[in-house]
């Protein structure tokens, strides 16, 4: 292990550590824009000079390797000049237009400035005229004004998506990001571009201009778009959620995430939501009281045990709940209910072991995997053909259903709730609003469930990995988990915690931090 | 006096052709060195002193022993992308002599174990293009390239790759991108082209007249190329000489030779009432020389690098007191600004800015700091980027200001030139 001594702090680092990882480690700021950890150096935006012991020559950390012994400091005079010019050189010919910049308040530029720049600047010249709203393709929009050229998204199209959309066209200060004729930016991973611009150049068509920054809180969560279960931040405030970023898991996601699950957050606001618990069929819903609603359908499910000598009950579980939660499901049936109905519906057969090679898989249920060996454990071995048959022949008196949080990855839905109608009694849980359960033609309890952003939890995902998730806020103040559905509807509990439209959220300006994404 | 080793028969059309070129001597060197061991030839040629001819001056020998030996193919690339301005003898040395830069590719492709070569020639250069297409063809013809080279067991194969017109892929790893069909971009180094080249194998790239020297120097023997130049710049040199003199051209003088005699000499001297004002000795991006600096210079690396300039590829531009040094520079600004590649953020930016200063000035528009801020930007652009290019823009930036400050603040106060007394815009 190489021991290097930066700005006179001694550390040890491993064999093979880019200068610029070392700074980070010791805790010493090093100003940059080109480096990114995920992506092959490029060493253009000459930043992040250091002075090595040994050598006349100013460095850049980003491209050089520790060896045993290195001394080297970027705190002196000559250093902190030329990053403050090598700012100076990227704003020159940046428009100063933070006010109406969708970057402001998360901004490379603003950052560094503020750290290392802090000069008068002395430019008086036209700024270069470049193009400006540019789409790239469906969900990223460029300034070429803005950009100042670090190359990290060409990067990213080359070295990661290996799609090669983007490249740098022109040469000197007339140089600009673009997109070759006809090949628009559209890969499933386009937004992690406007993730690692450092600058406003790119934008997302989802998020741009619809909140500043400073008004957005920030948590960690894990992604359930699919069984990959990329670790992400989310970003909301009482109006609701924005949007979803990666946040960096070298175990999973890495630095990155797909397009698909930044939608994630659409199906968790309430607009799209389950508000409350209903009772009724097509035609005819009333609103109930959750807790009332789940004594009645926890009745309704225990009489149609009890009227018979064999079970007319089933329960229908997704990968779409925690483990936890399908845990609590399934402990009521085995146990409870004494009945070994439970099945598996697998919302896209085909797609299922579907994987791209880099994150996005075809199982878009974040807990497949929690869910088979919960069953597998259980010994349950019930299969969908014999669902269909107990359903087509009327055998089932009471279908509990726990559906999807996320009905767009349920392309069978409406199908399956034809199935599902045919039993006499309906017990339907799901987070989200779903048209083709109102046109329902039996009686049916319909239960808000929590969405992600709502509960804790457990999910593993296709690696087996156990991820938790944690809770962040409440935004359906009547919605239940899982766990806390059956414990009414198995009689041990009489009422439910009711959860509360959380103030901690309020849209303040809340202080951000540097959030530029360096 | 001009000392012609280099080039003794440029004035004879035939040296052209395979026929005349052997007729004259020519590839018996190349015999003669097929049957050494390559360490001897590299050995000789470090011995000679010889010195890369492009414009950096690094010792050719020591170059080629960077090649690692770990058996991977190598590439030998010939640099015949001559775009710096004020220079042009590689182009008359490809017209005169191209079986001259052939033999000596082949001799040191043989020295540094390389089977394949590329003489990467400026896009411009069409004619050079012809000629050293049509001398490739008859060297293959005659055995002297392609497999098993007269008997020897060394194969070698040479290709011309034409650019496409931008000065930047005259920077060795800047040409290598373009070999490759990428965008002509220098590269970060490390890794360096000896180690990582050319399709990320070991490369070494030699200047046109480098390579035709090794020929030389095997010729004659290390002792006898050392009879010509200084201690430490051995040898001729090819200087293209343009600007105000009578006899503007290409003349080849040892190294070490008094710029003031190349100018008076072999030039002729300047037009009849005309007085020198500066000389730029190496080319757009070497520190212009005053008057008085250019009497004393000789064109040797290490005395232009002690006058703060340097010798470069050897292009001599004369500027007589007829010119505005506003003007030139703006020129020259204006040139770096159109050839700056565009990636490291101090060359892109600071190419332009200057430009844009100095046009400013020349448009009446100047500010009286200005003057001051072209050095000041200038100095910020040196030493921090992938290649030489900026700093090529910052030091005759530098010296223009520093050396003729007066007709920089005569424009900005007047609003016109000292020399011209007009207004450019």
């Amino acid at each position: 292990m190489p021991k290097v001594k930066l700005n006179g702090k001694e550390i040890e680092v491993k064999p093979g550590t880019m200068l610029i990882d070392a700074f980070k480690q010791a805790g010493e700021d090093i100003a940059h824009y080109c480096y990114h950890p995920g992506l092959p150096t490029a060493g253009v935006c000459r930043l992040c000079m250091v002075e090595i012991e040994g050598n006349p020559r100013m460095q850049i950390a980003c491209n050089t390797v520790v060896t045993e012994g290195m001394s080297a400091r970027n705190n002196s005079d000559k250093v902190k000049e030329a990053v403050r010019w090598g700012l100076n050189f990227h704003l020159i010919n940046h428009p100063l237009d933070c006010p109406i910049c969708d970057q402001a308040g998360e901004c490379g530029l603003q950052d560094q400035y503020m750290k290392f720049g802090k000069y008068t600047p002395e430019m008086s010249e036209q700024k270069v005229k470049k193009r400006k709203v540019v789409s790239l393709g469906e969900r990223v929009v460029l300034d070429s004004e803005r950009c100042i050229l670090c190359s990290r998204c060409v990067r990213f199209t080359s070295e990661i998506t290996k799609t090669n959309e983007l490249g740098i066209f022109n040469r000197g200060d007339h140089a600009e990001i673009g997109t070759f004729e006809d090949k628009p930016l559209n890969n499933n991973y386009s937004m992690n571009t406007v993730d690692i611009c450092p600058v406003g150049a790119l934008t997302s068509k989802d998020f741009r201009f619809r909140q500043r920054v400073w008004y957005l809180k920030d948590a960690s969560s894990i992604c359930t778009g699919c069984s990959t279960g990329c670790k992400i931040r989310v970003y909301y405030n009482e109006e609701g959620l924005f949007r979803i970023k990666p946040e960096h898991n070298p175990e999973v996601n890495g630095y990155w995430m797909c397009d698909k699950g930044r939608d994630i957050y659409k199906h968790v606001n309430p607009e799209a939501r389950l508000q409350e618990a209903r009772w009724g069929q097509v035609g005819n819903w009333q609103v109930k009281d959750i807790a009332e609603a789940l004594r009645e359908a926890g009745e309704a499910i225990r009489a149609s045990v009890r009227d018979s000598h064999h079970s007319k009950v089933a329960l229908v579980l997704t990968g779409q709940q925690t483990l936890e939660e399908l845990t609590a499901a399934v402990k009521f049936f085995l146990s409870d209910l004494n009945s070994r109905d439970i099945y598996h519906w697998i919302n896209n057969p085909e797609e299922m072991e579907k994987f791209d090679g880099l994150l996005f898989r075809g199982d878009r249920n974040p807990n497949t995997k929690g869910l088979l060996s919960l069953l597998a454990s259980e010994k349950v071995s019930a299969t969908w053909a014999q669902l269909e048959g107990k359903l087509n022949s009327h055998e089932i008196e009471t279908l509990m259903v726990v559906g999807p949080e996320d009905p767009g990855v349920f392309p069978d839905l409406a199908a399956k709730l034809k199935l599902f109608a045919k039993a006499k009694r309906l017990v339907w849980l799901s987070s989200a609003r779903v048209a083709a359960v109102d046109q329902v033609t039996t009686a049916t309890w319909q239960i808000p469930l929590k969405s992600f952003f709502e509960k804790d939890g457990t999910l593993v995902n296709a690696q087996g990995r156990k991820q938790t998730l944690r809770k962040i806020a409440t935004l359906i103040p009547a919605a239940v988990s899982v766990d806390q559905a059956v414990a009414v509807m198995s009689g041990r509990e009489k009422a439910v915690p009711m959860g509360k439209f959380e103030l901690n959220w309020k849209k303040t300006n809340f202080f951000v931090g540097e959030r530029g994404s360096l | 006096m001009e000392t012609k080793l280099l080039s003794q028969h440029y004035d004879k059309p035939e040296y052209v052709s395979l026929k005349g070129y052997l007729n004259l001597g020519g590839y018996e060197v190349l015999k003669r060195a097929l049957k050494m061991e390559p360490k001897a030839i590299i050995d000789e040629v470090k011995a000679s002193g010889l010195r890369g001819r492009g414009g950096a001056g690094f010792p050719t020998g020591t170059k080629w022993t960077f090649l690692p030996e770990n058996g991977e193919p190598r590439y030998l690339l010939c640099n015949a992308d001559e775009g710096e301005p004020g220079t042009f003898k590689d182009r008359i040395m490809l017209e005169r002599a191209p079986h001259q830069l052939i033999e000596g590719m082949i001799i040191s492709a043989f020295a540094v174990k390389s089977a394949k070569s590329y003489i990467y020639v400026r896009g411009e250069y069409q004619m050079c293009i012809r000629k050293l297409e049509k001398a490739i063809r008859e060297a293959y013809d005659a055995g002297f390239l392609g497999k098993n080279i007269l008997g020897s067991g060394f194969t070698h194969d040479m290709d011309v790759y034409s650019g496409a017109g931008a000065y930047i892929c005259g920077e060795e790893t800047g040409m290598i991108s373009s070999l490759e069909g990428k965008k002509g971009q220098p590269k970060l180094k490390p890794p360096f082209p000896a180690v990582q080249g050319y399709l990320a194998k070991p490369t070494i790239v030699n200047n046109v007249e480098t390579l035709a020297a090794v020929s030389l120097i095997l010729r004659d023997g290390a002792a006898a190329y050392r009879k010509f130049g200084t201690e430490k710049s051995p040898g001729t040199k090819l200087f293209s000489v343009s600007g105000n003199v009578k006899k503007p051209g290409v003349y080849e003088v040892p190294l070490g030779y008094p710029l003031a005699d190349l100018i008076q000499v072999e030039c002729g001297g300047l037009d009849p009432g005309r007085r020198l004002k500066a000389v730029i000795p190496g080319g757009s991006s070497a520190p212009v020389l005053t008057a008085e600096e250019a009497m004393k210079a000789t064109m040797d690396y290490e005395c232009l690098q002690g006058m703060g300039t340097m010798l470069g590829s050897g292009a001599v531009i004369v500027i007589d007191d007829s010119n505005c040094m506003v003007d030139l520079l703006k020129v020259i600004m204006h040139f770096y600004h159109h050839e700056s590649c565009g990636q490291c953020t101090p060359c892109r930016e600071g190419t332009g800015w200057l430009h844009k200063i100095v046009h400013s000035i020349v448009s009446g528009e100047g500010r009286l700091q200005d003057v001051d801020l072209i050095p000041r930007v200038s100095r910020q652009m040196m030493g921090r980027t992938i290649c030489a290019l900026s700093d090529a823009a910052a030091m005759p930036a530098i010296s223009f200001v520093e050396k003729f400050r007066d007709e920089f603040e005569f424009f900005v106060r007047e609003g016109r030139s000292k020399v011209k007394g007009h207004l450019h815009a």
